[in-house]
């Protein structure tokens, strides 16, 4: 059904399709390039296989690239402006009709939230929907042939791969000047969820984190696209890594918001049930039901070293050792005693506890069964 | 690293390639080719990275401290690379500031090890891990910094975020030869997520190990222990990374547990101006390797390991890079000989002491037999225990004339302390030698003293204006006024108070008050600059301070050896930091009720730029405690501090006690 609805609005909009058509111009050409360069391209070709014909075509320079995605990009204006918040963010249009796709945050906690297009026109937004566990929302804008990104062509990368993300950070677009394009690479793809209580966000799912300095004030909602400006990402809010102090820049892949939104738009959204890996079980492990004694917690990062084991207990059926060190629970970094008792409160107590320890400088795998 | 090689004959055949399909294609097709160019030059980057990935390990730490100084602990994970087959792996040492219990290290393999430090490199802030595996480590391929051009890729990896992934960060290589020849620079994002990590070219070989620097270096007396320094500049577009070529020499030398100091040579150079001034030698301190190989004070230095010096920056660069027992050879000029000396360089040179006779000098004219006159012997001083007499006259040190107080001390501060010295003193017409130790400056205060200057003829001419005098910097908003005494004369060298009020401003109408008599019975001017905003000081103002006191060193005939700076609370908080960043126009600092600021840095004790402290304690001030540790502290480092408690909480001098002060502040041209 999802695709019908695209196909539809496309036919009836053919101005949305200047990127596709370029697309088709250069694939044409490309027989021709092949013969003038013939003998070095061809090495290159060969010795860079990874290098796929397909994507050689659809390369164009940055200039058409920015050129052909300003016009989906929105400035959103709303809610805040004290207290070190800023009254804006970023949003990007993702159909003919103004649907605009963006952040869920207190900048749009008001009646009025105006949305900013591209060429200067000025509208009243209204909230379509929201999805809190991913934070998002679906604004509609009563504008219409507007250029706009299917979220179902967004394209996905791979660390190294170039990006542009679009967004008016620290609102210095204002008006209809185009919002900024920023430039870097993809450091790695990660996933949020992977560290518990690394990141301060509702949001769990994989994320593109970007070199460049892109998640400021007001860039959140913003678009990440690749080279050719294709879909890739949306941009955060800002986020910073607990785990060494630093601001983390980065976007949440299509993939992971595309179901979600054609649901808000379809008017069927369901919230979903939380993440499985962060709830904890009704009845979960602790140090007594293993029968583990600790080394005395006197500081608040104090390492898990075994004190004693209770006899008859499952710690001692495993073999656990006063004086070992406990330095993962089920593949999960304890790197103090609160942190290991926090770990354990995670797991049922029907399930087993397997712990990676040090002892003498061995490290030692122990499966501790309920 | 035959793969590597192959890769970047590859590399450089689609770049010849590419180039050249460039110089036949339309404008069309050099569009055409530019892309072609910057996907090739993405897919070496990845295969850079996928090449390098297997000796970038990833390290979790467990246990240790919260926070070290102001600075809180993350838990990490950081980034390791690997510098040998047999488990051995450098990282940063910002990654271990919290003394972990225990270190685990994932190899490529997927299994995780337990690792240990086994030395560090103090020089360049790496530690080297010792990971306790069978399993044999990829050791990548390392560039010499001579191949390294300024503006080639360099591409930063880590694997903080995901254990199976590298993560990189894309740049060019910014500079190279920074932070005194230690490191390179680059513009690829360099952070807490790759410390550790290596910097690497479009062949995935090391440039270099990622780490945190800044030029200034950084210890405890800075409030940022040397492990973070530099740590806030962090993803900022300056990045830098340590080369391991250098290091790979002392390799061995660190897998046996030896750690690596920063080489000291122990000299004091001739001048402030690291970029103007020649390398001359000031002092060569006693005791010191530059010492022990015979450098002496007025050597100027030409060459370090036959690279010209011209400057002392260009010194500094060449010391910068070398380890504590390296030797470096030296050249330099001694009268019109050319001499060379092999250096060994060390790890610690103990702080400088300054010389000590023990008496104060007249001021005033000069004897026109030349000379220094005696005006007060301190007690149990190395000069009265000698037999030396007030009136006497200091003619000569170890046989050579000293003209006056300035040649003095530069022929003291070059004396050794071990053996006794010869001065020459004149008695009314008798000449006699004596013979003394010297001893270790005292900052203690002096009992009554008797005119530093004999009576004066009447001035004739016309007189500068006296009283309230305002100091305007033209450039400045801030206000600053003068308190010139009324016998204030142009011909006879002033001693200088800079005041610093504290917090909450003051009114300039009562400075009168309280200087008045002693301004003009000790021949000082009172210097009294304002804060732009009356409630508080901004540690920058320390500039707009400087500005006035050059403004009134400008205008005014004042004797630098009694320059004071002088505040109470946040007016002592500035004048710390005012003295320690301009060492050459403050001799003396008296500050009241506070310790150390956090920001001002700590300097080393100079034989140029003597400093003396006068350091007032309320004893039921909250910051008591830390003013006794300031104290100590300032001691061990040598300084000369004299320490007063006084009664009562948090409060400024009453006037018996600026009197203690100002008999202090009228002795700070001791010798």
């Amino acid at each position: 059904m999802t695709s019908d609805w695209r196909l539809q609005h496309e036919l009836r909009f053919p101005s949305c399709q200047i990127g596709s058509e370029r697309q088709v111009r250069q694939e044409r050409r490309i027989p021709r390039l092949f013969s003038r360069w013939a003998l070095c391209m061809l090495l290159a070709a060969l010795s860079l296989a990874v290098v796929r014909p397909d994507r050689v075509a659809a390369q164009t320079s940055f200039a058409d690239v920015v050129d052909a995605v300003q016009p989906k990009i929105v400035k959103i204006y709303g809610a805040g402006g004290f207290a070190g918040l800023e009254a804006y963010q970023s949003g990007f249009l993702i159909s003919a009709e103004g649907h605009v796709l963006t952040v869920w945050s207190y900048v749009l906690d008001t009646e009025f939230i105006t949305v900013s297009l591209d060429d200067g026109r000025k509208f009243q937004a209204e909230l379509v929907g929201t999805d809190p566990r991913l934070e998002i929302a679906v604004l509609k804008v009563p504008a219409e042939q507007v250029a706009f990104f299917n979220l179902h062509d967004a394209v996905e990368l791979e660390a190294g791969d170039r990006v542009l993300t679009f967004s008016n950070l620290f609102g210095v677009a204002t008006g209809n000047e185009p919002v900024s394009v920023l430039h870097g690479s993809v450091a790695v793809k990660t996933d949020l969820a992977a560290r518990r209580g690394a990141f301060a966000t509702n949001y769990k799912g994989p994320v593109y984190v970007v070199d460049a300095i892109t998640n400021n004030p007001g860039a959140a909602g913003g678009a990440a696209t690749d080279g050719q400006g294709r879909l890739v990402g949306m941009l955060g809010k800002e986020l910073k890594n607990s785990l060494n102090d630093t601001w983390l820049n980065y976007a949440v892949p299509i993939g992971e918001l595309v179901g979600s939104v054609d649901d808000i738009i379809a008017g069927r959204f369901r919230p979903r049930s939380e993440d499985d890996s962060l709830k904890k079980p009704t009845d979960a492990h602790s140090l007594a039901t293993l029968g583990i004694v600790l080394l005395p917690n006197v500081l608040s990062k104090t390492p898990p070293f075994v004190d004693s084991v209770l006899p008859t207990s499952s710690a001692e059926k495993a073999g656990l050792r006063p004086d070992d060190l406990i330095l993962f629970v089920n593949d999960r970094v304890a790197t103090s005693s609160d942190t290991l008792r926090d770990e354990l409160s995670y797991i049922d107590r029907l399930d087993p506890v397997r712990l990676i320890v040090e002892r003498d400088k061995e490290l030692l795998e122990v499966e501790l069964l309920p | 690293m035959r793969t590597t090689a192959k890769l970047g004959f590859r590399f450089r055949l689609i770049a010849i390639g590419t180039c050249a399909a460039a110089l036949v294609a339309t404008t069309a097709q050099a569009q055409q080719s530019a892309d072609e160019i910057r996907l090739a030059e993405e897919q070496a980057m990845k295969t850079a990275v996928a090449t390098i990935a297997p000796s970038v390990v990833r390290i979790e730490t467990f246990g240790g401290l919260e926070r070290v100084g102001e600075q809180a602990i993350a838990a990490g994970p950081t980034t390791g690379t690997v510098v040998s087959e047999d488990g051995f792996v450098l990282s940063s040492a910002f990654n271990f500031i919290q003394q972990p219990s225990s270190i685990l290290v994932s190899l490529p393999s997927g299994k995780r090890a337990a690792a240990e430090i086994v030395a560090r490199d103090n020089s360049r802030m790496l530690v080297l891990l010792k990971v306790n595996t069978e399993e044999k480590l990829p050791v990548p391929e390392f560039v010499d910094p001579q191949e390294m051009i300024v503006g080639q890729w360099s591409l930063a990896v880590g694997r903080t975020f995901d254990p199976q992934r590298p993560n990189m960060s894309v740049g060019i290589l910014s500079a190279l030869d920074r932070i005194w020849g230690k490191a390179i620079q680059t513009d690829a994002r360099v952070s807490p997520s790759n410390y550790g990590g290596p910097l690497i070219d479009i062949r995935g070989r090391v440039l270099g190990i990622l780490v945190p620097m800044s030029p200034q270096g950084g210890d405890g007396a800075h409030g940022q222990p040397a492990e973070v320094a530099g740590a806030e500049w962090y993803d900022s577009g300056i990045g830098f990374a340590v080369p391991v070529v250098g290091l790979l020499t002392h390799l061995e030398k660190l897998k046996q547990g030896e750690s690596l100091q920063p080489g000291l040579l122990g000299v004091r150079l001739k001048g402030n101006n690291l970029y103007a001034d020649p390398a001359e030698i000031a002092v060569s301190q006693a005791n010191s390797p530059a010492y022990e190989a015979g450098l002496r004070a007025k050597d100027v230095i030409l060459a370090a390991n036959d690279r010209a010096i011209d400057r002392q920056a260009q010194l500094k660069h060449a010391l910068g890079p070398l380890y504590a027992g390296d030797v470096v050879k030296l050249t330099v000029k001694r009268g019109d000989q050319q001499l060379d000396f092999d250096v060994t360089l060390t790890d610690h040179i103990d702080p400088y002491e300054h010389p000590w006779l023990g008496l104060l000098p007249m001021r005033g004219p000069v004897p026109e037999a030349g000379g220094v006159p005696v005006r007060y012997l301190f007690p149990e001083s190395p000069a009265i225990e000698a037999g030396v007499e007030p009136g006497d006259v200091i003619t000569a040190v170890a046989g050579e004339a000293v003209a006056d107080r300035a040649a003095l001390i530069e022929r003291l501060v070059t004396q050794s302390r071990d053996e006794p010295v010869q001065l020459t003193i004149r008695r009314g017409e008798e000449t006699k030698p004596i013979e003394l130790k010297l001893a270790t400056l005292s900052a203690e205060t002096p009992g009554e003293l008797p005119p530093a200057v004999p009576e004066l003829p009447a001035v004739e001419g016309e007189q500068p204006k006296t009283g309230l005098i305002d100091i305007k910097i033209p450039e400045e908003k801030n206000d600053c006024v003068a308190f010139v005494p009324e016998n204030y004369r142009a011909d006879l060298p002033h001693g200088l108070v800079v005041w610093i009020h504290p917090a909450g401003g003051y009114k300039p109408e009562t400075l009168e008050g309280r200087w008045k008599v002693h301004a003009e019975r000790d021949h000082f001017i009172v210097l009294a600059p304002q804060s732009a905003d009356p409630a508080r000081w901004t540690p920058t103002e320390v500039d707009f301070l400087r500005k006035t006191i050059e403004a009134t060193l400008d205008r005014y005939n004042i004797d630098r050896s009694r320059v004071m700076v002088h505040g109470y609370q946040a007016g002592a908080a500035m004048a710390y930091l005012l003295a320690f960043t301009q060492p050459e126009l403050v001799r003396g600092l008296a500050v009241v009720d506070s310790a150390v600021p956090r920001l001002a840095p700590v300097p080393d004790n100079d034989p140029i730029n003597r400093l003396m402290i006068y350091s007032v304690a309320p004893t039921g001030s909250k910051a008591a405690p830390l003013i006794e540790k300031t104290v100590e502290r300032l001691r061990e480092m040598k300084f000369p501090v004299e320490a007063k408690t006084i009664d009562g909480d948090s409060r400024d001098l009453s006037s018996s006690e600026l009197g203690d002060l100002l008999r202090w502040f009228d002795s700070l041209d001791r010798l």
